[in-house]
């Protein structure tokens, strides 16, 4: 097997220049599926017999608490590659994955408790695996930023959070596997089955997964731009990044 | 699939069947982030590109 591709991914130059004519494209999708997901959402959605029209709050929710279990399993993947490999810009990418995910984790629990203030007559449930579990995740994630910015050394740092990464993973599976093996508040997933005794009408679930893809885009987006700036950060002192500065 | 808009006039849309403060904060919140999170590393790349420029004239005046 060839294997240059790997390496290739290694080298942060190749990462800017992908990423260069990635973007436009990224970006153009995103705002595509972000304008059509929001309006299809906040026009369109009939309400529901029981919750009227609080599942307009469900689709932001869902779509953005789906997205938020990605960021331990991607981070403990660069974590494992920054282990073994040693591979830079793996590193680069976890770093500003942390902060990200904390911002994902947050909005999660923000629209879950606006959601469950109507819903379920309580803004907070500390019974409820599936929010704990969630809680832990964000204040896991800022560990991860603060064990960062608390180790002076990169390499003491980066291989610290990607060991903390891989164990975070744990976490992932006990928010997913949260509401099958409690019983809890919050109800299983049910806003994509489309069969069983919880089944969405398409009027529901289209919207939904428009935004799911907008928010994995927006997702793909801010961490990408993100990598670029530490890219151009850590590498300033190389040939390609002092030509690219001296050109804009 | 799409029957209408589901609303007769503006205020029944910001009203969302007595549930407007929270649909219209999860919308609000979820604006704020998306926003956040692409301008704040576009304003970062302007600031770095902006000082790398700078350190590029320092080192040339220093190497004259």
């Amino acid at each position: 097997m060839n294997w240059t591709w790997f390496h290739k991914l290694g080298s942060p130059k190749w990462f800017y220049e992908l990423t260069s004519k990635w973007l436009p494209w990224l970006i153009g999708a995103m705002v595509i599926f972000l304008a059509v997901g929001v309006v299809w959402a906040l026009l369109y959605i009939p309400p529901d017999y029981q919750q009227s029209y609080t599942t307009r709050i469900l689709v932001i929710h869902v779509a953005v608490a789906g997205t938020s279990l990605a960021f331990f399993p991607l981070m403990a993947v660069a974590g494992t590659i920054t282990l073994v490999w040693r591979m830079k810009l793996a590193d680069m990418v976890a770093k500003n994955a942390a902060p990200l995910g904390a911002w994902f984790s947050f909005i999660t629990l923000a629209t879950g408790s606006l959601w469950g203030s109507v819903m379920w007559g309580t803004w907070w449930e500390w019974s409820d695996a599936r929010l704990v579990s969630m809680l832990f995740q964000f204040f896991l994630l800022v560990g991860v930023v603060a064990l960062r910015s608390a180790l002076e050394d990169n390499d003491t740092a980066a291989r610290a959070c990607a060991l903390l990464s891989i164990v975070g993973c744990i976490n992932v599976v006990i928010i997913k596997y949260s509401v099958e093996w409690w019983n809890v508040l919050h109800q299983p997933s049910s806003p994509l089955s489309m069969s069983g005794e919880s089944a969405n009408g398409p009027e529901f679930w289209v919207p939904t997964v428009v935004m799911i893809v907008a928010v994995y885009l927006f997702f793909a987006v801010s961490l990408i731009l993100a990598t670029r700036n530490e890219i151009l950060q850590r590498e300033r002192k190389a040939a390609w990044v002092q030509e690219l500065v001296s050109k804009t | 699939m799409i029957e209408a808009i589901q609303f007769a006039s503006f205020s029944e849309f910001l009203d969302m069947g007595g549930y407007g403060f929270n649909v219209w904060s999860v919308y609000g919140l979820f604006a704020v982030f998306v926003a956040a999170n692409l301008i704040s590393p576009v304003m970062k790349r302007k600031r770095i590109v902006r000082d790398l420029k700078r350190r590029a004239v320092v080192n040339e005046q220093q190497s004259n």
